[in-house]
Parts: structure tokens; C-alpha cells; sequence
């Protein structure tokens, strides 16, 4: 007398068939085909000085990262002072295959001008040169495509920030202490850069560095290993962390111990965040690594009046610190 | 009992060295023995480093504490990472932003893990999807709602006026209370919060029904609903109870960020499964228990701060970490008759 | 096959079994479950390797050692099980093992071409590239068969082909077993149905008990001959059991029907209609898959309740519609497979002898050790239970006192139902006699029992009344007087046959 249990095993199927189906169908419903977003302002009735209304199209590799959502911010509130200029996001929900359809869409829709922040430099090269030919300026921000096939590059220089940081260092501590570095991902470019800069900038001085960890640009990572340092070393004068986040979680992980009198410096400059930190105290200094969205528009409209721009444009920094944070930072080239 | 002239340990040494606990036990020395031996200049022997080791371990803990019951039952919550960001989101919100009493934020903060697990639940008892496909949904479904529910950004301290400029808020006490130690500074408020909860997992393992069903419904699910155990609401309750796990951990992680950070939590439920397994609760269900997962706990915690005090650098820490996980499971199943 | 004789640790399966099989006939391999078939079908096909006695194909000895071995010497069976792989193709199935390959290339266009051929041999008409599982079952069978087919396969072994098929198909399929005699196969063919048996047979070979009985022509053997080489004169140990004292009506079921798969689907069971008393064993008779074990899951609720028709307990209507409902109003049901659905193997004793009653052990859900602890000890003590501790997994148990522990779960609960399903299976003599003696003692106690059992001398000898299955319908109903393992068989294998004041009616 045997039971068959085939019956439960094919109502089970049909059953993890359809609510698979169901889930799939609600995740790429959420993910969407990319989503797309219109400045407000201007509208199409009011025209730039030149006469006419632009269109800009912004491919944004992924809006999950707070910098990037900062900077199609910027690009936004830059080209809200334009009445002329409409400004359309795409955001490519860090796919490259959708940024290449999003750049090919672009093209398609015959937008007059093209801000790119590519996800990967090969994929996207391609795509960008058909743009080109198409007849479409294109300006790149941030992450490097190959060759040349662009009108122009906008981007930060982590080497520069972190010098900068390393110099400002120096400064302060007076040309000697006992200093801790808490990296970022050193299997990424910003970290390497960001250690190497501070490395150059600290050249020559007595700075010591006692204790580095790869913190992996995350906060309780940080607080963790700050945590190390703390019980290791009885004396610690200052903590570079190579991001806002990185910092203010080695500044929990000293308050806590009751530790005081050390310093702290991060980099980014996030207004809510970075530059939020100097404000209440928590961070002596911090280094904006600035979006480009600002300079980008400013290139834009000159490539659109037929002006000429330079190929490569290497963004300075901004340092915040409690002498100028109220100013609004310093810039520093 | 020693035969003949040699001396022999006693059977009841032996028996426990052979016992899933004692081997989880002998993990866990062999670590700290690792530690007194690599101590990075006396740091390993200074009551701080324990008291930051179980802290950091904390927050992954109570997340094991509900995947054990997860586990024992048969199934696997994948979700747990997501729901706690969710979670630290939302109390952020609740706490910074909304100014409410801890009073308030915790309860909030429990029915949204509750009902985040409960749908896990309901998808895995109910509609017969297996655990580790309606975890990963609800995985994705929780982080995409953190994402939804902060505005992309974390929830900070720093609010945003109308105009666009921020203004500064207190950390709320909830979050103050919560990220404080105590015991003359040698424990961390979470810590007692982790083990609360390992308290009240083994309290439900071991003296409730509920618990025993979930042993029986992991060792033999068919046998036990031809026994009367009331399978379906058994599962959807370890997954809400899962998720309630979760919830406290996002409060925890909440307050010792002092923000909600929509991305926090990644990976966390990697993490808290390999603390389980490692204590020696078997992943094929119906074995185990909290203690093991306890000394996997502190197994994976010390390891974790033995390699940081240690400024190993990250390549060398994931292998090790690795191979030791590895080496770990592998001595679990050679002794399993 | 010569003298083959398998053990399987202590049991002895198969004892001196002598077989052959000439080309052209269908040889009948008859017996009741238990008797050795199977085993001696996975001898031949080269499943069970380790075995005492001696195989020859044409003439020759040999011993395959795999599946793959036995093909290769020209043994194909069609197991009752389908072996075929649902989500693969017609093509792939049929050439499964034998993949034509041309440097580690599947040669998918000469599979598909000679897959088509063999499929177009049985008359089919079908796109072999499709997956298997979507044709019904009756045309996967004649897959299976075609498989065999383009194996060359001279000896064809099939086991209950007609299980799933309904009268049309098993024209066919009788047709194309005529066509493969012509060809010179050999067929050895098993089955359960008197009238299947007569059309075909040509020789009949019947077991017992893992013995050979005789092997004769089929027109040697007249139908009474048949069912006595089957059962046997010999009834082994007669239980004594004191005289029946039946109480009131227990259970009356009538009009009831079960679908396992839902109400559209095939029902397992239809129309029984029976009654029980308290203090009296009803047997249920019937070969495997006429539908016992599928009669007491849905009177337990244990299909959710996919059942159709009326059931009272004590006069009372009920429906269950899960087994918690059940256990509450004093049904147990003992499943035939303790290790699959009857024990959680990685819990104590404890845990297992406790898992049904746990509610009433416990106060408001919070459990009480010592309260299990005590239960547990009782209702295992007065099973006489053997073993070291309490505390032991039930895994570690050997199969008799596995199966005390089972029982002890039940009785904890405190039935007036039992439903008792091959309570004594896989389990030593010794173990045997001491449930059989439960078993009086529990009628004493007033509890009514349905027993489900495949071993005639138990069933006949332990039951008041019998009723019989045979493809989910009761087709006989006989009180102990007229019980006859003769009658019973009869009656398993298709034959109606009520007696009178058996009280079991099937309209």
C-alpha cells in the first residue's frame, strides 16, 4: 500500500512557478527599464540667450552611491540658473548594458548634448564614439573612457586630494604625530590614489604612521578597527580616513573610549554629511571630492555656443575646517 | 574509568569533547589561543579589546540568534541584512527626525521587522516556496524599501530645512542609551542587548512547545504534521521571530552609526550563518541550538578582532577567515556518526 | 537464474529461486508483496550485485554489475516507477547512458532520427524533442517500452505495466507485447490481476515468502491452483486471541471517497462504506496501491480534507481537515513507513513518544521535562521497549524498537481509533508477538482498530471482520469465519465477492 506523492510535487511546481514568475515580474517593475527625470525649470516656452532651448541628456552610472545622487544635484541646480537649458537624468542602476541602451537612446531622441558618468570604461567607449559621429558633444565626468573619442573629461584627482590632506596634516600637527590611516577599498583606484597622495604629502615630515586598516569605505568597519588602534597604541594624535563615513565612525569609536584630543580628517564634503561633521565638531577637517556637476553645465554651454573647451579638466579641491567651514570651505586648486 | 596502566581521560571528558558543543568549544580556544600567542604588543590581554570584541560581534549575533531558530527548523532567512537596514532607517526616522520616545521606537521598530519576516514566512509555509528563493526576494524587496524609505541618503542627525540647509538635531537618548557601555566601562550596552536575545532564543528552544516543534518540523517535516504539529504557523513564527531579530539589530546598528543608513547591513546574513554553522547547528535542520551558535559567535568575533589588532591586511584576512570556516565544518562532519 | 538466494543483513529475501525465460513468451512472475519479486527483477537487472547463485544468457554464464552491464547482455525492464526524467526529451530519455557521442559531441540529429524510429515501431505519433513529462502516462509507458526496444533488449521485464492505463491502452499495450513475442523477446511480465494473467500468460511462476513455488503452464493452472500456490495451506502461527466483546458502533463510514490530488483529480478511494466497533479489528485487505494507505490518510485528515462522504466517530459527523483535528478527537494513525513519516529520526526517544500529546503535556505551551519524562517512561515500559536511555535518538533504534516508539506516541494521545498501518513491518518475531498481544490488549480496552496488513496469515488471523480493497473500491467484505487467504486473495485481485453479515457494503 504506497502513498504516490507525485500530486503534492507538481501542485508544489506550479505553485513556486507562478509566485517566481510574480516576484520577477514585481523586481523588474521596480528596477524599471531606468528611470528618467526632467529638471523642472524653464520649460520649453523660454529660450537661452542664443535663441533657442537645449537639451541635455545626463547618463548617471548608479544613483545608489549619496556622491552620485550629489551630483546630478548639482548638474541640477547649475542648470536650473539657465531658463534655456532642460536637462534629461537617466540613471543606469549601475548596469552597464542599460547605460549603453540609455546613451543609445540618448542619441536616438537627437538630445544637443551629452554628460556621461560611465560605469566601466570599455563598455561604454563605443557607444559614446557613436555619439560623436552622430554629431552629438559629449562630456565625460569623473571615470575615464579610452582613447579620445569625446569632446571633453571632467574629473576629480584623488592624488591631489589626498596630498592635500596629507599637507594639511602636516600642518596641524606640526610636522610630527602619530597618525592612523583607515583605507577605503584598496582593490579600487580612489583608495590607492587616496593613500598614495597622503603618502606624498606627508613625505619629508615626522609623521608616523602607527596603525592602517582597509576599512572598505564602511562605517562600522571603521569603528572596528579604530577600536584596534585604540587598545593597541596609548598615544594617537590624529585619524586620516579616506571617506566622511570612515571618519566619523573612528570619532564614535574614540568618543566612546572616552579618548580625547584626537583629530580627525575625512574626505568627500557631502553637505549633510562631511561638511555637516566639521559644522558639529566631529571632523577638524574634511576634503570635497567635488561631483563636476557644476562645471560640467558650465562647459555645456559653451561647447552649445560653439566655444572652445581644453580636453581635460582636473577639478581642485575644497578644504572645510573650522576656520572656513561657515564660508562655505576654501578652495584649494 | 582507566584500563590497564595507562592513564585515559574520563569518559564523560571524552564524551563531551566529542559532542557538538565541545567541538565548538575547541574552535573557539584554538582562536583565543591564537590571540594570546599573535596579542599585537599586549592588546589582546587589555579588558578593552573584549569588551570591543564582542561588541563589534554584537550586532551580527542577535542576527544569528534568529537564524538558528530559522535554521533548526529546516529553512534559511537571507532577508535578515535588509530587514536590519530597513529597520535602522526607519527608527532613525522615527527616533532623530520624528523626536519619538524609545518607548515608541522600539515596538514601531519590532512590527516592522514582524511583518517583513511574517511575509517570508507566509511565502515559505504557505505557498510552499522554498526558504532560500522567498528570502532573496524579501532580501531585495527590504533593501529596495530602505532605499524608498531614506530617500537614498542616510538619516542623519543632520536634517534638511525647507530652504535646503540643515540644522542640527540631538542624538536621541534611545540611540545614546543604547551605544553606552557599562560595568565601569568594560561592557557594551549592545553586548547585554545580544545576549538578552540569546536568552530569550533559548528560553523558546528549550521550554516551549514552539520550540520543540521547530526541532521536530527541521529533522522531519512530514512525520511531524502527521503528528499533529501545527507545521505552517511554527514556520511563519521563526520567521517572524527572525525578523524581529532583525529589527533589533538595525536599532543597534542604528544607534551606534548615530544614523540609518540604507545600506547597512550588507552581507550581514552571510555572516550570521557562518556563525551558526560553525557552532555546530547542522544547515539540513533539526539539530542544534543556541548555545552553539553562542560560542560560534565569540569563534568568529575573536577571529575577526585577532586579525585586526593584528593589522592583517585585508587578502590575508578573507583566506584565513576562509580556511578556517572550511576547517570548522569539515571536523563537524567527520565526527557525525 | 539458479538457485539464487539474497540476504539483506539478517532478513533472507530470496531463497534457492530458480527462473528462466524462454525467446518468444510471456512468463508470469507471480506472488503477494513480499514474496521476492522485485529483488529478483534487480538481480537480473543487475541492481543487486551481491547474491549467491549463477545467471546464464544464452546459455552462457555472466553477472552484471550494473544496469548498464544488464542492457548490454540484452535485460531491459520497465520499472513501475517510470525511470524516465521527466524534464529531458523523448530523444534523450530513450537514448539515456547511451548518448551517441562523436568526440565528446552529442550527435543530436541521429538521436532525434533513431529516437523517431523506435518511437514510430509502437505506433506513436510524436515530436520526440519534446519533454517527457508532458505526454500522460500511458504513453511514457510505451517510451519506456520503446527505450527497451532500441537497447536490442531480447529479455523485457515489466512490472505492472498496466497500473496507470486504462482499458484502451492496455489493448495496446497487449497487442505490442503479441508483436514483441514474434520478434523472439522474451517477456517476463508481473502483475497482480487475475484477468491480465490469464489472457497473457504463457508460463506462470509463482514465490513465496522469497521460495519458489512451481513454474508451470499457464494452462496447467487453474485459477484455485494459482491463489493456493500463493497464499499457501500453511498459516504459519495462529494468534489466539480471546472472543470478541465488541462495544457500540465506533466508526461508520459511508459513500466515502478520497483525492489525495484534489477533487479534479483520480480518486484514491471511492465509495467505501464500512463500519467498526469499538473493541474490534476491521482488516483491510488489498494488494499494493489499492488504496489503504490512502483510506486511513484521508479519515485522518491528513489530506487536508479532500474527502467526499459521511463519517461518524461514536455517532458523531466529522470531517477532519488536518491531523491536529483528529488527534484531538481520539484518532492515531501508525503509517506504514516509520522512518519516512512516522519518527523524527534526529530527536530522543522522549521527544518522539511525546510529539503528538505535547499540548496536553504542557502548561499553556511552556513544557514540562518532567511531566514528558514520566509519560515517556510509562507508555515505553508497557511496550516493553528496549534501550539504554531515554535520551538515545530514535535513529540508533533497531526497526522493532523504532516502531514501539511510534506506538508509544499514540498512545499517548489516548485513541479510541486506531488506524494501524503494516504495524509489524521490517520488524524481527520476537517484536512481532508482543504487538500482536498490545493489540488484544488495546480491544480489551475498548479502542477499534483498522489494520492494514500485506501478510495474509496476520491479517486473517488478527482480524474480527476483513474488508477488501482493490483499486480504491471495497470489493469484499467477510467476517473471521469466512475469512480464507483464498477468498481474501480472490478479492484483492479484482473478484467481488460479499459475504453475509460481513456488515461491509459496497453499493
Amino acid at each position: 500500500m504506497t502513498m504516490t506523492c507525485n500530486d503534492r510535487n507538481s501542485v508544489m511546481n506550479q505553485k513556486t512557478i507562478l509566485t517566481l514568475a510574480a516576484l520577477s515580474l514585481a523586481a523588474s517593475l521596480f528596477n524599471g527599464c531606468g528611470k528618467t527625470d526632467s529638471a523642472p525649470p524653464g520649460g520649453d516656452a523660454k529660450t537661452e540667450a542664443g535663441g533657442r532651448a537645449y537639451t541635455i541628456g545626463m547618463s548617471q552610472c548608479n544613483l545608489g552611491e549619496p556622491w552620485r545622487v550629489q551630483m546630478n544635484a548639482d548638474i541640477r541646480n547649475a542648470a536650473e540658473k539657465h531658463p534655456g537649458l532642460k536637462v534629461v537624468f537617466k540613471d543606469a542602476q549601475n548596469d552597464t548594458l542599460k547605460q549603453r541602451s540609455h546613451i543609445e537612446e540618448l542619441v536616438g531622441s537627437k538630445v544637443d548634448l551629452i554628460i556621461i558618468s560611465p560605469k566601466e570604461a570599455q563598455p561604454l567607449t563605443e557607444p559614446v564614439a557613436k555619439a560623436m559621429d552622430a554629431g552629438i558633444p559629449v562630456i565625460v565626468l569623473d571615470r575615464r573612457l579610452l582613447g579620445d573619442k569625446y569632446t571633453c573629461f571632467i574629473g576629480a584627482d584623488n592624488k591631489k586630494i589626498g596630498k592635500a590632506a596629507g599637507e594639511w596634516i602636516v600642518k596641524s600637527l606640526g610636522g610630527k604625530g602619530r597618525v592612523v590611516e583607515l583605507m577605503g577599498l584598496m582593490t579600487s583606484t580612489p583608495g590607492q590614489d587616496r593613500h598614495s597622495g597622503f603618502r606624498e604629502g606627508i613625505a619629508g615630515s615626522d609623521i608616523e604612521i602607527i596603525f592602517e586598516a582597509d576599512m572598505k569605505w564602511l562605517e562600522p568597519d571603521a569603528r572596528k578597527e579604530m577600536e584596534s588602534a585604540l587598545s593597541r597604541f596609548d598615544k594617537i594624535d590624529l585619524v586620516y580616513a579616506h571617506n566622511d563615513p570612515g571618519a566619523h565612525g573612528a570619532y564614535l569609536a574614540a568618543k566612546a573610549a572616552g579618548r580625547d584630543g584626537i583629530k580627525f580628517v575625512g574626505i568627500d564634503a557631502l553637505p549633510q554629511e562631511g561638511v555637516a561633521y566639521v559644522q558639529q565638531g566631529i571632523l577638524d577637517a574634511t576634503f570635497q571630492y567635488p561631483t563636476g556637476g557644476a562645471e560640467a553645465i558650465e562647459q555645456a554651454l559653451k561647447i552649445l555656443k560653439g566655444e572652445p573647451v581644453p580636453k581635460e579638466t582636473v577639478l581642485g579641491t575644497r578644504l572645510f575646517d573650522k576656520s572656513n567651514v561657515a564660508q562655505g570651505g576654501q578652495e584649494l586648486k | 574509568m582507566s584500563q590497564g596502566p595507562q592513564p585515559q581521560l574520563p569518559s564523560g571528558l571524552k564524551r563531551f569533547v566529542a559532542s557538538p558543543a565541545g567541538r565548538a568549544f575547541i574552535a573557539l580556544l584554538l582562536v583565543l589561543v591564537v590571540g594570546v600567542v599573535f596579542n599585537a604588543d599586549q592588546a589582546f590581554f587589555k579588558i578593552g579589546t573584549h569588551r570591543d570584541t564582542l561588541r563589534q560581534a554584537s550586532v551580527y549575533g542577535i542576527l544569528a540568534c534568529g537564524m538558528t531558530l530559522v535554521i533548526i527548523s529546516g529553512g534559511i532567512d537571507l532577508a535578515v541584512g535588509s530587514v536590519l537596514a530597513l529597520v535602522a532607517v526607519c527608527g532613525a526616522k522615527m527616533a532623530i527626525h520624528w523626536g519619538w520616545s524609545g518607548w515608541l521606537v522600539i515596538p514601531a521598530s519590532l512590527v516592522v521587522g514582524a511583518a517583513a519576516g511574517g511575509v517570508s514566512g507566509v511565502v515559505t509555509a504557505r505557498l510552499r516556496v522554498q526558504p532560500f528563493i522567498a528570502t532573496l526576494a524579501m532580501m531585495v524587496l527590504a533593501r529596495g524599501a530602505a532605499k524608498y524609505a531614506s530617500g537614498g541618503m542616510k538619516v542623519s542627525t543632520a536634517v534638511q530645512n525647507a530652504d535646503g540647509t540643515y540644522r542640527y538635531v540631538d542624538v536621541p537618548a534611545l540611540f545614546r542609551a543604547i551605544d553606552t557601555r557599562i560595568l565601569g566601562g568594560n561592557l557594551s550596552m549592545v553586548t547585554v542587548i545580544f545576549l538578552f536575545c540569546v536568552a530569550i532564543a533559548w528560553i523558546a528552544l528549550s521550554k516551549h512547545c514552539w520550540g520543540r516543534y521547530l526541532y521536530a518540523i527541521g529533522g522531519n517535516e512530514e512525520s511531524s504534521r502527521l503528528s499533529g504539529v501545527p507545521v505552517l504557523a511554527a514556520k511563519t513564527c521563526a520567521y517572524v521571530a527572525s525578523g524581529m531579530f532583525a529589527a533589533v539589530a538595525g536599532l543597534c546598528q542604528a544607534a551606534q552609526e548615530q544614523q540609518g543608513d540604507p545600506e547597512a547591513g550588507a552581507g550581514y546574513e552571510l555572516i550570521a550563518i557562518a556563525m551558526v554553522v560553525i557552532g555546530g547547528t547542522s544547515l539540513m535542520g533539526g539539530r542544534g541550538g543556541i548555545g552553539l551558535t553562542l560560542l560560534g559567535v565569540l569563534t568568529i568575533g575573536y577571529l575577526d578582532k585577532i586579525l585586526s589588532i593584528n593589522a592583517v591586511p585585508e587578502a590575508g584576512r578573507l583566506m584565513l577567515t576562509g580556511i578556517i570556516i572550511v576547517a570548522a565544518v569539515l571536523t563537524q562532519r567527520r565526527n557525525r556518526t | 537464474m539458479t538457485g539464487i538466494t539474497k540476504r539483506f543483513g539478517e532478513v533472507t529475501v530470496l531463497r534457492e529461486v530458480s527462473f528462466d525465460v524462454c525467446p518468444g513468451e510471456v512468463h508470469v512472475l507471480a506472488g503477494e508483496n513480499g514474496a521476492g519479486k522485485s529483488t529478483l527483477i534487480k538481480i537480473l537487472a543487475g541492481i543487486h550485485t551481491e547474491f549467491a547463485g549463477t545467471l546464464e544468457f544464452n546459455g552462457r554464464p555472466a553477472r552484471p554489475r550494473s544496469p548498464l552491464e544488464a542492457n548490454a547482455l540484452g535485460v531491459a525492464v520497465i520499472h513501475q516507477e517510470l525511470s524516465l526524467i521527466g524534464l529531458m526529451s523523448v530523444a534523450d530519455n530513450i537514448f539515456l547512458g547511451r548518448t551517441p557521442v562523436r568526440a565528446g559531441l552529442v550527435c543530436d540529429a541521429r538521436q532525434r532520427e533513431e529516437a523517431a524510429h523506435w518511437v514510430r515501431q509502437l505506433g506513436l505519433d510524436l515530436d520526440v524533442r519534446r519533454p517527457v513529462e508532458q505526454f500522460p502516462i500511458a504513453v511514457q509507458q510505451l517510451i519506456e517500452i520503446a527505450k527497451a526496444l532500441s537497447q536490442n533488449a531480447r529479455v523485457i521485464v515489466m512490472d505492472e505495466p498496466t497500473s496507470a492505463l486504462n482499458a484502451p491502452d492496455v489493448e495496446k499495450l497487449f497487442a505490442l507485447i503479441q508483436s514483441l513475442k514474434q520478434r523472439g523477446c522474451g517477456i517476463v511480465y508481473i502483475s497482480h490481476k487475475m484477468e491480465e494473467i490469464e489472457r497473457i500468460a504463457d508460463r506462470i511462476t509463482v514465490l513465496r515468502d522469497g521460495r519458489w513455488i512451481g513454474t508451470t503452464p499457464a494452462k496447467n493452472l487453474p485459477r484455485a491452483k494459482f491463489i493456493e500456490w500463493m497464499v499457501g495451506r500453511d498459516l504459519g502461527e495462529q494468534f489466539p486471541r480471546r472472543a470478541p466483546n465488541p462495544g457500540s458502533e465506533r466508526l461508520r463510514v459511508e459513500n466515502f471517497s478520497v483525492f489525495p490530488g484534489g477533487s479534479s483529480a483520480k480518486a484514491a478511494i471511492r465509495n467505501a462504506s464500512f463500519s467498526v466497533r469499538a473493541g474490534e479489528i476491521l482488516g483491510i485487505g488489498g494488494l499494493q496501491g489499492s488504496g489503504g494507505s490512502e483510506l486511513f490518510f484521508g479519515l485522518f485528515g491528513a489530506y487536508g480534507g479532500r474527502t467526499q462522504g459521511s463519517v461518524r466517530l461514536d455517532g458523531k459527523e466529522i470531517h477532519f481537515t488536518s491531523p491536529r483535528q483528529a488527534i484531538e478527537s481520539g484518532v492515531a494513525m501508525l503509517t506504514n513507513d516509520r522512518k519516512a513519516t512516522g519518527l523524527v529520526l534526529s530527536l530522543p526517544i522522549v521527544a518522539n513518544a511525546t510529539l503528538a500529546a505535547l499540548r496536553e503535556l504542557s502548561s499553556a505551551g511552556w513544557r514540562r521535562p518532567a511531566r514528558e519524562r514520566a509519560a515517556a517512561e510509562q507508555t515505553t515500559q508497557s511496550l516493553q521497549l528496549r534501550a539504554a536511555s531515554l535520551d538515545a535518538e530514535v535513529g540508533t533504534l533497531s526497526g522493532g524498537n523504532q516502531q514501539k516508539v511510534a506506538i508509544a506516541k499514540w498512545l499517548q494521545t489516548r485513541p479510541r481509533l486506531l488506524l494501524l498501518d503494516e504495524p509489524t513491518r521490517g520488524i524481527d518475531v520476537a517484536a512481532k508477538r508482543e504487538i500482536y498481544q498490545l493489540m488484544d490488549r488495546w480491544t480489551a480496552e475498548g479502542i477499534a482498530i483498522l489494520l492494514i496488513s500485506s501478510e495474509m496469515p496476520e491479517l486473517l488471523s488478527l482480524s474480527d471482520r476483513i474488508a477488501v480493497l482493490h483499486r480504491g473500491r471495497i470489493t469484499a467484505g467477510f467476517t473471521r469465519a469466512q475469512a480464507t487467504p483464498e477468498a481474501v486473495l480472490a478479492a484483492a485481485m479484482g473478484q467481488d465477492h460479499f459475504a453475509a453479515n460481513a456488515e461491509i457494503s459496497n453499493p
